[in-house]
């Protein structure tokens, strides 16, 4: 198609912008979507793409900018009110109802069906949609048993069944096989023939050019480039989502030893990872680059024994070991910061000084059990020095901090355990630019007084500047590891997209 | 073996497993007790099967939403004395009038559950424990310590529960019997039939995703606990009919057999899946069992409670297990759902229904 | 903690005064009110209940209920008095129900700790199990006659004006208290209550703190019933029924949030001072058991409905701030 030949857009976006408190996540973006055209949108994570998703599905509003459908404007208040304009997505994880059966699911959202339910007509009428697709399933049994893969030909067959105009296809293919994603694409490319709009997220490189009319790159909340897939190339689409220009890279002191700590052989979790090997010594930052759905925080989550790995082995100072829970980990020297510090990493009503205790609480409780709160307080201060925690006190109820200020306060709980080796799952998530250096800093103190550190972060820029050596991962397996020298954006994000090395 | 799944709905397999173990129940109860099976133990077992049925149906729908009612006791008690005395005051009153004014009376005490569950977001257990007190306080006080006798009421209404409709023989099919047993169909009708039947099992099914969709789940909730508390005030006029002899405690406890049988009837007590007619057979299971059991084993019937305590320990445990090993079969490449893919709606809700 | 005291501290203003209401009304009524003798018999008639007050505060906190104390409290004083009648000696019939006690709790936990079972299901299994137990071993009959110094341990004043049962409340409200808020089991009972997998994360054995909590519940139940039995004088199958109702009602009136994770004694035991003293003055005006546990039921529902409703309320305050921010924004 030619520019002069394109139907007018389905929906458009103009000058969307999105902020979450101190992120820009969107940055006066714009999106286009035409009727009968597979859209593809790429980019790393916290470009920005599932913010924009959630502002064409409702559930957020954008601060500034426009939405048009059908060239009107219109306001997507809420997730009905996009279900009325016909947008409707499928994600990763589908929205079934396991109890009812599959003709039900496709119509139960359906609010005009009136109160009574004829079950013959719904299968009937479940039949001819799912004929449509092209597809045979039987419309009676519950939704219960099915695969990931069938279920989301169920959502997709629940979006017909609303008269959909644009569908968006958010990573729908990481839980399924090569043969369920070939079936999926034939799916998307019989609607899209017959006029629908569709926004299709992935990192599978291959996928993206094998089904994508059009290819658009966010980057760091911006627009960057849209066109049509004959205009880009794997090689382009990977500098363009990496292509910042790296200002200064944090100058890391010389702090790998010799002394070999940790030895990974062959660890895996069945349906989470495999085959993931390393060595790491004293000193040594180990960054894990990956994009959503690597599987990265798993690793680490085996690692500490909340999830145990079935296969492979772990050696620390060269003894095997089976790291089943996590006051086994702790005992062993491993310590894991979760990415996520309010639902997981914090207890958010209780003080600073609690949360620093919590995983090494019996060292501060007396012969009778209770708790000596002046030997807490004088610990948790020096944490609060050491970290530079700006609180009034450190008494201070920790959900009042900044995110920061949490983030140091998470590590300070882990650095209390005294690690040797410490996991850091994404440590400079969502704290402002000077919190994000003192991190920075302190991770490499770290690494000068001898932690083995083990860095799990989608920030790419940080994983080269910090990293010693970088781990990449993908859909759960190691992809490969990159020394400092080697490790380029491209060659990062292109392994982390299952591209071949990139010069 | 995938036939018997697409054709048959995931509630009727407990069905089924319910029918069978009550007809091994009989065939145990039959060959080991003299005269077990006579007409005398049947009509016995119906007629107070009847009454926990009826007030079992009204408990499938509100624990189908992942809530629970234990006022229902209450409600049975001061709707059998409200419409005994109404009886007593206007003899005249025809009989459908009094069913209605049993239903009204219930369904206005349900009203009062289903307002502070969906609209005050009191969690069930604690406004029906609430309820529970409140409603037999109202009781005692309309009362005023009065009891109501069956001969201040029109001979109709024990009549419901004695003549039969047609017999068989000696095993008589009673007026109360027949209304359960139409009750039950009705419900069954709507729980299947129907949209907020539906919308029922949606909402305890996956409660996030209907609320994502827009589903009005408050409202349903709320129709869920007054037709939750009619149905309890027509068991009310049932137990009436049946006893005659109404006191301030009339319905203590029938809160806790229609808890057990729900629960045993294979409704789910995480919400989504169970049948009103699985119910039923429940609430005639666990009297069965208990009325074999005491003469079998020659033990004093006051092992019932003790015996439907273990049932419903039974039932729900299996639940618990059985709901975990289905959802790791149904998702098996999910680890937990953490911050997966963050554009798919969050989760994160109590499991209080609402 | 700050907010959260401030929180508790209008929650508890709000207690304190509704006490204050409540003890003002009952003195005006009767003179002998606020007499020694009348507070000791106050608390005398409920102390079985408020003893379970105490553990049912940790086990909410905690983020998990236990409908089954007042069924193990009366299968407790059963197990007590069957075992008197067969001739066992009281002190050995004491330990039997507390070991009986213990037994439903381990039971309870079990399932709930290891199983994963909701607290509300198991604990309502043995609301029914348990009270049905207690009829097998009694059945219709009322067993008394227990040895002298058992009955006093009720009634009889043991340290000054006061007995034994209610210096032992005393006691066990200092311990829980203690407990509750200087112990690190105290500290950990709020934390897996709050977020129960940030305590996972962080090393907490979830499992065995529940399981040790419903322990200490079944315990202290058994505790209770064997004290209530002393102060009847008789025990029947159906003794405690229904009991649990004016426990929780007691918990959650103190400012314990029923999803668990905050909350604390000081509240509870306001809360307690007011049923009781509630109920004590019901009771002068000759109102009857059946109504004070009606009133008992709406106060235990304004507990949870109120917090609610100002929640609400700020909520739409907060978003027609909002609003008028963004209108003279633009």
């Amino acid at each position: 198609m030619t520019a002069s030949t394109l139907p007018p857009p389905t929906l458009e976006m103009r000058a969307i912008s999105k902020r979450f408190g101190s992120t820009q996540a969107l940055d006066g973006v714009g999106l286009t979507l035409y009727p009968g055209e597979i859209h593809a949108l790429l980019g790393e994570n916290g470009a920005g793409k599932s913010t924009l998703i959630k502002i064409m599905t409702g559930v957020h509003q954008p601060d500034t900018g426009a939405i048009l459908l059908d060239g009107s404007p219109v306001k997507i208040g809420s997730t009905i009110a996009a279900q009325g304009h016909g947008i409707a997505a499928i994600y990763q994880e589908p929205m079934m109802y396991p109890d009812l059966n599959v003709a039900e699911n496709i119509f139960i959202t359906h609010a005009g069906r009136g109160p009574i339910v004829r079950w013959r007509q719904m299968q009937r009428e479940a039949e001819a949609i799912l004929k449509q697709l092209d597809v045979q399933l039987d419309v009676r049994q519950p939704a219960r048993g099915l695969t990931v893969a069938t279920q989301q030909t169920v959502e997709i067959a629940r979006a017909l069944s609303l008269k959909v105009r644009v569908l968006i296809m958010d990573e729908p293919t990481a839980a399924l096989s090569a043969h369920e994603v070939a079936q999926l694409f034939t799916l998307a490319r019989r609607l899209r023939d017959q006029g629908v709009a569709i926004l299709f997220i992935s990192h599978r490189m291959e996928e993206v050019f094998l089904i994508a009319d059009r290819v658009t790159i966010f980057r760091d909340g911006r627009l960057i480039s849209s066109a049509p897939r004959a205009d880009v190339t794997p090689e382009s689409a990977i500098r363009a989502m990496a292509g910042r220009t790296v200002e200064q890279l944090f100058p890391r002191s010389k702090t790998v030893t010799d002394e070999l700590l940790v030895s990974v052989r062959g660890l895996g979790k069945t349906g989470a990872f495999e085959g993931v090997s390393f060595e790491l010594h004293k000193g040594e930052v180990l960054g894990f680059a990956g994009l959503v759905g690597a599987r990265r925080t798993d690793v680490g989550l085996a690692l500490f024994g909340i999830e145990p790995a079935d296969s492979g082995e772990l050696l620390i100072d060269g003894v095997a070991h089976r790291v089943r829970d996590p006051n086994q980990a702790m005992s062993l020297g491993i310590a894991y910061v979760s990415e996520d510090r309010r639902a997981l990493g914090l207890s958010l009503p209780m003080s600073i000084t609690a949360n620093i205790t919590l995983p090494t609480l019996r060292r501060y409780l007396s012969a009778l059990g209770l708790i000596r709160g002046r030997a807490e307080a004088v610990d948790a201060e020096q944490f609060r020095k050491r970290l530079a925690i700006r609180a009034s006190s450190v008494e201070v109820e920790v959900s009042k901090l900044s995110g920061g200020n949490q983030q140091k306060v998470m590590l300070s709980k882990w650095l209390n355990t005294r690690p040797r080796l410490l996991i850091l799952d994404e440590p400079t998530r969502g704290i402002d630019v000077g919190a994000k250096a003192e991190v920075h800093q302190m991770i490499d103190d770290l690494a000068a007084q001898g932690l083995a550190i083990i860095m799990i972060s989608s920030d790419l820029p940080e994983v080269l500047a910090m990293s010693d050596r970088v781990l990449v991962m993908r859909e759960g397996r190691q992809m490969g590891i990159f020394s400092r020298g080697e490790a380029t954006q491209e060659r990062v994000l292109g392994a982390a997209m299952g591209q071949e090395a990139l010069a | 073996m995938s036939w018997i799944k697409r054709s048959i709905r995931p509630e009727q397999l407990r069905e089924l497993s319910l029918v069978a173990l009550i007809i091994v129940a009989l065939l145990i109860f039959g060959t080991q007790i003299e005269n077990f099976l006579s007409a005398r133990t049947f009509n016995r077992i119906a007629s107070s099967v009847a009454i926990v049925g009826v007030v079992a149906v009204g408990q499938t729908l509100v624990v189908l939403t992942r809530n629970i009612d234990l006022s229902v006791g209450s409600i049975v008690g001061f709707s059998a004395y409200f419409v005994g005395m109404q009886l007593n005051g206007n003899p005249e009153l025809p009989p459908l009038m009094a069913v209605l004014l049993a239903c009204g009376v219930g369904a206005l005490l349900g009203l009062v559950n289903g307002v502070l569950v969906a609209y005050g977001r009191v969690p069930s257990i604690i406004t029906t424990l609430g309820t529970l007190a409140i409603f037999r306080m109202i009781l005692v006080n309309y009362s005023d310590a009065k009891t109501v006798t069956t001969d201040m009421v029109p001979p109709w209404v024990p009549g419901l529960a004695q003549e039969a409709l047609f017999s068989l023989g000696e095993f008589n099919l009673r007026p109360m019997v027949a209304v359960a047993i139409a009750v039950v169909l009705v419900f069954q009708l709507v729980l299947v039939y129907t949209q907020f039947g539906r919308r029922l099992y949606a909402i305890g099914s996956n409660p996030e995703a209907a609320r994502f969709v827009g589903l009005p789940g408050r409202r349903i909730v709320l129709l869920a606990f007054v037709i939750c508390g009619a149905l309890a005030g027509l068991a009310g006029f049932m137990f009436l009919s049946r006893f005659g002899n109404i006191t301030v405690v009339a319905g203590q406890g029938l809160e806790l057999q229609s808890v057990a049988a729900v629960v045993v009837g294979g409704v789910n007590t995480f919400g989504g899946s169970g049948s009103v007619v699985g119910a039923l057979l429940g609430a005639f299971l666990i009297d069965l069992l208990g009325q074999g059991l005491i003469r079998w084993l020659g033990i004093s019937e006051f092992w019932r409670d003790a015996i439907l305590g273990l049932l419903i320990l039974l039932a729900v445990a299996s639940d618990a297990v059985i709901l975990n090993w289905l959802r790791r079969l149904w998702a098996p490449n999910e680890l937990k759902t953490r911050t997966t893919s963050e554009a798919a709606p969050t989760p994160k809700e109590s499991s209080h229904g609402v | 903690m700050a907010s959260s005291l401030r929180r508790l501290i209008s929650w508890e203003g709000l207690l304190l005064l509704i006490l204050l209401v409540v003890v003002a009304f009952n003195a005006a009524f009767t003179p002998v009110y606020l007499g020694v003798n009348n507070q000791v018999n106050l608390f005398q008639l409920s102390i079985e209940k408020i003893i379970v007050a105490l553990v049912m505060a940790f086990i909410i906190i905690n983020g998990e209920i236990d409908l089954s104390v007042a069924s193990v409290m009366g299968l407790a004083a059963c197990v007590l008095a069957y075992l008197f009648n067969q001739g066992v000696a009281m002190p050995l019939a004491v330990l039997g129900a507390l070991g009986a006690g213990a037994l439903c709790g381990a039971f309870n936990g079990f399932w709930v700790a290891y199983v994963g079972v909701p607290s509300l299901a198991v604990t309502l299994a043995g609301l029914i199990g348990y009270r049905g137990a207690a009829r097998i071993l009694l059945e219709d009959t009322s067993i008394s006659g227990f040895p002298e110094w058992f009955n006093t341990l009720g009634q009889q004043p043991w340290l000054g004006p006061l007995p034994f049962a209610l210096v032992l409340f005393f006691v066990l409200y200092l311990v829980a208290l203690v407990v509750l808020n200087f112990s690190g089991i105290g500290r950990l009972v709020y934390v897996v209550g709050n977020n129960r997998e940030v305590a996972r994360y962080s090393g907490v054995r979830v499992p065995r703190l529940k399981l040790g909590l419903f322990i200490a519940s079944g315990l202290v139940a058994a505790l209770a019933g064997v004290l209530l039995a002393a102060r009847l004088g008789a025990v029947r199958g159906n003794t405690a029924d229904g009991f649990e109702l004016d426990i929780i009602t007691m918990v959650l009136l103190g400012g314990v949030s029923i999803f668990g994770g905050t909350g604390n004694l000081f509240g509870v035991g306001l809360a307690i001072l007011i049923i009781l003293n509630l109920r004590n003055g019901m009771s002068l005006v000759n109102i009857t058991g059946n109504t004070q546990t009606g009133v008992v039921g709406v106060l235990l529902i304004l507990s949870v409905l109120l917090p609610n409703l100002v929640q609400d309320v700020r909520a739409v305050l907060q978003r027609r701030r909002a609003q008028r921010k963004e209108v003279t924004r633009a």
